[in-house]
C-alpha cells in the first residue's frame, strides 16, 4: 500500500482505573485502515475490541485512560487534538455506531431531532436543510415513509428501524470512517444480515472506510476486506479476509475458526471449542496472553509477548506469535 | 389526550369522593358530640347547639348535608368560632401559607436541583462531598428541630430575624428555610443521582459521539431526561411542604392555613379538620395532576402508552 | 520490530508446563453476593459507626431506665432546670469543711453539691433584694450575693468583689440535667428513645407482614387482583401520610397506642409498591418460568424465587421508612398529638424546650441531637446498605 492509512494506530494502551485495580484493556494495539476500506476487529467478549475504538475517539468513560500510544488521522495524532478539535472531528469525520440500538438513542427526543443536531453542529446550513437532508438520509437507509418519520420517538421504531436510524445518523455528514461496534448483535437473527448488507450497501455507494466491531466470524467474512484478531487486549493476527480464513497462522485465530460451524467445511468435523477463559485482564499474564490456554504454548511464551512477524506482504498477513520465529520449531500439520 | 385527562379527573373526583367520605365517617365515629367536652355546657344549650347545626339529624342526612355543602363549595361552619365558617378560616390562612410554601418551593427547585447537577457534574470532587454532606444533614434533622435552633442562634442570640410574624421579608428567612430544608436536599440527593445515572447512558456516549457541545450534551441530552424523575416527586414535594407548614407556621406563630389545622385539633373543631384535610386533598390532587401533564411534556413515552390503551 | 530475528536461547522453545488447573485459573476468590455486600458494607465507616450507634442506642434505651435511680415520671420542682454542667463555686467557713455550690444562670438560685458535683439540694437564701435585684445567702459567717442586676448573673461577695467559679464539673445525680418539672432529662432521653425504636419496630413489622404480602400478592397475580389492590394504594397514596396520621390521632385520641395503630395501619404503601414493582418485573424472569416448568407451587416460587431476589430494594426502602416513621412520630408529639404527659418521646422533649428556649436553651440540646443522631444514624445505614447491595450507584 502506497497511500499513507486513513488512520494509523500504534502502540494504543488503555486501562481503567476500577476499585479493585488496573483493568488494561488494551494493550499495545497496532493496526492501519485505508480509506475506503472494511476493516473487522473480531475478538472475544473483553478482548478490548470496543475499548480500542472508543480510544481512538476518546469516548472512554470516567475512570478509562489511555496511557500511551498514537492514533493519526489523515495525519493528526487525534489522542493529542485538544477537545474543540475533537469535537469538530466526531460524528462529522468519524462517526459511531452503537450495539444497542434500544439504548444508544435518546428516548425523550425525536429521531429527526436527533439528526438534524448532529448536522447542525457540523455543518453550516439551515434547518430546513437540514431536515430534508435526514429525508435523504432515511431513503437511503430504507426506511419506509421516510418523511413522516421524522417526527416520530425512537419507542416508536422497531430495533431494526432504529439501528437504521443509527446508520442515518452515522451518515448524516458523510464520515470518512465509519467505526460500528457490533451493530447487530442486539438485533434478530433476520434483521442482522439486513442491516450488515444496508451497510456494504452504503460503503459502496458513499466510499467511505468502516470499522466494523463483531465477535461474529460469520458477519466478518461477508463484508469486510480485511480482518484483525484481537485476544487479552492485543492485536494477534491481521489479513485480508479470505486468506485469514484459508491460512490461520495463530493458534487462536486456528481455534477460533474451529470453534464456529463454517459452511465451507462440512466434512462432518466436530467444532472444537477453545479450552478455558479469557484473562483477568486486572492480571493479565506476562508474556503472551493466549499462552494459558495454547496448545503450542512454549517457554519464551510464558515469559515474553511475541513480536508481529510479516507472514504475507501482499495479503497484509502479519501474525503475533512465537511460532512464526525462523528458529522455531516446526508445528506438525501446520499450512504456513 | 383529552380522554385521558377526562377519565384522570374522573378518577380524581372519585378518590376525593371516598376521601371525604372517610374523612366524614372518621370524625362522626368519635364517641361524644363536638360540644360534650365543654363541660360548662348546660344539657339544654347543648341540645340547642346540637340542633343548630344538624347533628341530631340522622348520620346520614348530615352526610348528604355535607356533600351538598361541598359541590358548592361551602365546608360548613366552624363548632369552635361561632358565626365564623371553615371557608373563611382556610381563606385567612391561605395567604400566609401559599406565600410561604411557594417561597419554599421556589427553593427546593431553583437551588436543589442546581446543587444536584453541581454535585453530579464534579463527581467525587469537593463540590460533591460538601453538597452531599449538606443534603445528608438536611435530609437527617427533621424541619422542627430545624426551626427552633435556627429560631435561637437568628433570631434569639444573633437579632437578625424576626422571632415570629412576617412584617418584612427577614420575617420570611427562617420559615422558608426550615420548610424547605428537607426537601431542598432530597431534591438536590435526587437530581445527582438522576442526572449521574443519565449520564452514564449510551445515549449521552452518543451524543458525544456525534460531536455535539457539552452544554447541548448537559441541557438536552442529560437534564431534559434528569427532570423526569424529580418533575414526578414534585407532587408529593408540594403535599410534604403543606404538612410541614403545621409545625413551621407554629414555631414561628404564622397565622397560616396549618396553624387554624394545629389549632382545630387541640379545639377538636371537627368541622374545621374536616374541611382542612378535604382543601388539602383537593389541593393536592391538582398538583399531582399538573405534574403528570408536566412529565408527560417531558417524556413523549407516556404518551404512547396512552395512545395504544 | 528489532527483536524479529534476534537469537532466541534454543531452551525456551521447550514446550511450556502450563499447569491443566491454570487455564481455567480464576484471580479474584469468587464471594456470593451476600458476602461482597457484607465487605462492601463493612468497608463503609460512616455505614458502621451508624450501625455501632443503633446498637447502642437500642441497649441504652432497654437497659438505661432499669439501671437508673430516676423514672421518667418523678418530679422534684425543688431541684427544676438543673444544667448538666456546673459552674461550682466554694466557700470556705472558719473550722468546717467547704461548701459547694452552683449558680443557676436561668433562674439566679443557689444548689448545694459536693465537691465532684453530686447535687445536694437547693440552698435558701437569706433574703431576696428584688430592688437591687440581688439575692443573699448566709454561709455561717459569710455572705454571699446573687447579682442578677446584669446578665449573666455573678456571684460577689460583701465587698462586692467577684467571686470567680471554682471550676466546672459534669452534673453527676443529673448527667443530662433536670427539665422545668425537676425530672431527670436522661432517663426521660431514653424513654424517648423507647418510643421512638417501638416505632421503628413497628414500622419494620408492618412493611414486612402487610407491606411485602400486599405487594407481592398484587405483583404476582397482576390483572384484575393488582388493578383493584393498586387503586386502593393509590387512594391511601393521595392524603399525605402525616395528615392521614394526625386524623387518625385525632380520632384515637393521642397516646402511644394512637400512634402505633395509626403509622400501623398505613406505613406499608410504599413497600407494597416498591415488592409489587419488583415482583412485576421479576416473575417475567426466565429463571421464574423455569421454575415454573419444573411444577414448582406457587409458595415456593415467591419465597424461594421472588423475594430473596427484591430482597434489596426492600431491605433499603426499609432503611428510609424507618427514620420517616421515627420522624413522623416525634412531629406529632412535637405538635401535642404524639404521645401524652408524662411519657417523653423525643417530640415532646422538643417541644417543651421549646418552651423555656429563652432561659435554658440547652435543654433544647438533647432532645434535638438526639433525635438527629438517630435520623443521621438510619439514613447512613441506608446509603451504605444501598451501595452495597448496589455498587453500580457508588462509583
Amino acid at each position: 500500500m502506497t497511500q499513507s492509512p486513513l488512520l494509523k494506530v500504534r502502540d494504543l494502551t488503555t486501562s481503567f482505573f476500577t476499585s479493585r485495580g488496573e483493568v488494561q484493556a488494551v494493550r499495545g494495539v497496532d493496526f492501519d485502515i485505508h480509506a475506503g476500506e472494511v476493516l473487522g476487529i473480531v475478538g472475544e467478549s473483553g478482548s478490548g475490541k470496543s475499548i480500542t475504538c472508543m480510544s481512538v475517539l476518546r469516548l472512554l468513560k470516567n475512570n478509562g485512560r489511555t496511557i500511551k500510544g498514537t492514533a493519526h488521522f489523515e495525519g493528526r495524532d487525534l489522542l493529542e487534538l485538544s477537545e474543540l478539535e475533537m469535537r469538530r472531528l466526531r460524528g462529522n469525520d468519524v462517526a459511531m455506531i452503537f450495539q444497542d440500538p434500544m439504548t444508544s438513542l435518546n428516548p425523550t427526543l425525536t429521531v429527526g431531532e436527533q439528526i438534524i443536531e448532529t448536522i447542525i453542529a457540523h455543518k453550516n446550513i439551515s434547518r430546513s436543510a437540514a431536515r430534508e437532508r435526514v429525508v435523504e438520509l432515511f431513503e437511503l437507509v430504507k426506511i419506509p415513509e421516510a418523511a413522516s418519520r421524522l417526527g416520530a420517538y425512537p419507542h416508536e421504531f422497531s430495533g431494526g428501524m432504529r439501528q437504521r436510524v443509527m446508520i442515518a445518523m452515522a451518515l448524516s455528514c458523510d464520515p470518512k470512517l465509519l467505526i460500528a461496534d457490533e451493530p447487530t448483535t442486539a438485533l434478530d437473527v433476520t434483521i442482522q444480515r439486513q442491516i450488515l448488507l444496508l451497510l456494504k450497501e452504503i460503503q459502496s455507494r458513499l466510499g467511505m472506510a468502516i470499522i466494523l466491531i463483531t465477535h461474529d466470524l460469520g458477519v466478518i467474512a461477508e463484508v469486510t476486506d480485511r480482518i484483525l484478531v484481537m485476544y487479552g487486549g492485543t492485536a494477534m493476527e491481521t489479513a485480508n479476509v479470505h486468506h485469514l480464513f484459508d491460512k490461520p497462522m495463530h493458534p487462536y485465530t486456528q481455534g477460533l475458526l474451529a470453534s464456529v460451524p463454517n459452511v465451507n467445511n462440512i466434512d462432518g468435523e466436530k467444532l472444537k471449542p477453545i479450552p478455558g477463559s479469557p484473562p483477568d485482564m486486572l492480571r493479565p499474564p506476562k508474556g503472551c496472553p493466549f499462552m494459558p490456554r495454547c496448545d503450542k504454548a512454549m517457554e519464551i511464551c510464558v515469559t515474553t509477548g511475541a513480536p508481529e512477524f510479516e507472514i504475507d506482504d501482499a495479503q497484509s498477513h502479519k501474525s503475533r506469535c512465537w511460532l512464526h520465529h525462523p528458529d522455531a520449531p516446526q508445528q506438525k500439520g501446520d499450512a504456513a | 389526550m383529552l380522554a385521558y385527562f377526562a377519565k384522570r379527573i374522573g378518577m380524581m373526583v372519585v378518590t376525593l369522593f371516598l376521601i371525604i367520605t372517610l374523612t366524614f365517617f372518621l370524625m362522626h365515629a368519635i364517641p361524644g358530640g363536638p360540644f360534650t367536652s365543654e363541660k360548662m355546657l348546660a344539657p339544654e344549650i347543648e341540645e340547642a347547639l346540637n340542633a343548630k347545626y344538624g347533628l341530631n339529624d340522622p348520620l346520614w342526612v348530615q352526610y348528604l348535608n355535607y356533600l351538598k355543602g361541598i359541590i358548592t363549595l361551602d365546608l360548613g361552619p366552624s363548632f369552635k368560632y361561632p358565626g365564623i365558617r371553615v371557608n373563611d378560616l382556610i381563606l385567612d390562612g391561605l395567604p400566609v401559607t401559599a406565600k410561604t410554601g411557594f417561597l419554599a418551593l421556589l427553593c427546593v427547585a431553583a437551588l436543589g436541583i442546581p446543587l444536584g447537577i453541581l454535585a453530579a457534574l464534579n463527581q467525587n470532587k469537593w463540590q460533591d462531598t460538601a453538597v452531599m454532606m449538606l443534603a445528608t444533614v438536611g435530609v437527617a434533622i427533621p424541619s422542627y428541630v430545624v426551626a427552633t435552633v435556627a429560631l435561637y442562634i437568628f433570631a434569639l442570640q444573633l437579632n437578625l430575624v424576626p422571632t415570629f410574624g412576617l412584617d418584612d421579608w427577614r420575617g420570611y428567612i427562617l420559615p422558608v428555610a426550615a420548610l424547605s430544608g428537607f426537601w431542598l436536599s432530597f431534591i438536590a440527593r435526587l437530581s445527582r443521582s438522576s442526572l449521574l445515572e443519565v449520564l452514564g447512558q449510551d445515549y449521552i456516549v452518543t451524543a458525544k459521539a456525534k460531536g455535539l457541545h457539552p452544554l447541548s450534551i448537559l441541557f438536552k441530552h442529560g437534564l431534559r431526561n434528569a427532570l423526569i424523575p424529580i418533575v414526578t416527586v414534585l407532587g408529593p414535594v408540594v403535599a410534604n411542604l403543606l404538612t410541614g407548614s403545621f409545625v413551621i407556621e407554629q414555631i414561628f406563630a404564622l397565622p397560616g392555613i396549618g396553624r387554624h389545622f394545629v389549632l382545630s385539633i387541640s379545639n377538636r373543631d371537627y368541622t374545621t379538620i374536616m374541611g382542612i384535610t378535604i382543601f388539602y386533598a383537593a389541593f393536592l390532587m391538582v398538583m399531582i395532576l399538573i405534574v403528570d401533564i408536566l412529565y408527560m411534556l417531558l417524556d413523549p413515552r407516556i404518551k404512547l402508552a396512552d395512545r395504544n390503551k | 520490530m528489532n527483536n524479529l530475528n534476534q537469537k532466541i536461547d534454543p531452551q525456551q522453545w521447550a514446550p511450556a508446563k502450563v499447569d491443566a488447573g491454570e487455564a481455567e485459573f480464576i484471580a479474584a476468590p469468587s464471594l456470593t453476593f451476600w458476602q461482597d455486600v457484607r465487605s462492601r458494607l463493612w468497608q463503609n465507616r460512616p455505614a458502621m459507626f451508624s450501625l455501632a450507634f443503633i446498637i447502642l442506642l437500642v441497649a441504652a434505651a432497654i437497659f438505661g431506665p432499669m439501671i437508673s435511680r430516676h423514672t421518667y415520671f418523678d418530679q422534684d420542682l425543688k431541684l427544676s432546670n438543673i444544667p448538666p454542667i456546673l459552674q461550682l463555686y466554694e466557700v470556705q467557713n472558719e473550722g468546717q469543711a467547704a461548701t459547694y455550690f452552683f449558680l443557676n444562670s436561668g433562674n439566679f438560685k443557689l444548689y448545694e453539691t459536693t465537691e465532684d458535683g453530686e447535687l445536694k439540694s437547693i440552698l435558701r437564701a437569706k433574703r431576696k433584694d428584688l430592688i437591687n435585684k440581688r439575692h443573699i445567702y448566709e454561709f455561717g459567717e459569710r455572705r454571699i450575693f446573687v447579682d442578677y442586676s446584669t446578665l449573666p448573673a455573678r456571684i460577689v461577695d460583701a465587698d462586692e468583689n467577684a467571686i470567680d467559679a471554682y471550676g466546672t464539673k459534669w452534673n453527676k445525680t443529673y448527667w443530662f440535667g433536670t427539665d422545668s418539672l425537676g425530672r431527670d432529662v436522661l432517663v426521660r432521653q431514653l424513654y424517648g428513645a423507647r418510643i421512638s425504636l417501638t416505632v421503628a419496630f413497628i414500622a419494620t413489622l408492618v412493611n414486612f407482614f402487610i407491606g411485602i404480602f400486599y405487594g407481592g400478592v398484587a405483583g404476582y397475580f397482576g390483572g384484575n387482583v393488582d388493578n383493584i389492590m393498586m387503586r386502593i394504594v393509590e387512594v391511601i397514596a393521595t392524603i399525605p401520610l402525616t395528615l392521614y396520621v394526625i386524623l387518625m390521632m385525632v380520632v384515637l385520641q393521642s397516646g402511644f397506642i394512637s400512634i402505633i395503630v395509626a403509622i400501623g395501619t398505613v406505613f406499608w404503601v410504599d413497600m407494597a409498591r416498591i415488592v409489587r414493582g419488583q415482583m412485576l418485573t421479576l416473575k417475567n424472569q426466565d429463571y421464574v418460568d423455569a421454575a415454573k416448568t419444573m411444577g414448582a407451587s406457587t409458595w415456593h416460587i415467591l419465597t424461594r424465587h421472588l423475594l430473596p431476589n427484591s430482597i434489596g430494594p426492600i431491605l433499603v426502602t426499609l432503611t428510609l421508612l424507618i427514620p420517616s416513621a421515627i420522624f413522623i412520630e416525634s412531629f406529632m408529639s412535637f405538635i401535642g398529638l404524639g404521645v401524652s404527659v408524662p411519657m417523653a418521646s423525643w417530640g415532646t422533649l422538643t417541644s417543651e424546650a421549646v418552651e423555656t428556649l429563652r432561659s435554658y436553651p440547652y435543654q433544647l440540646f438533647f432532645p434535638a441531637a438526639a433525635i438527629s443522631l438517630t435520623m443521621f444514624a438510619f439514613n447512613f445505614l441506608g446509603d451504605g446498605l444501598r451501595d452495597a447491595l448496589d455498587p453500580r450507584l457508588r462509583k
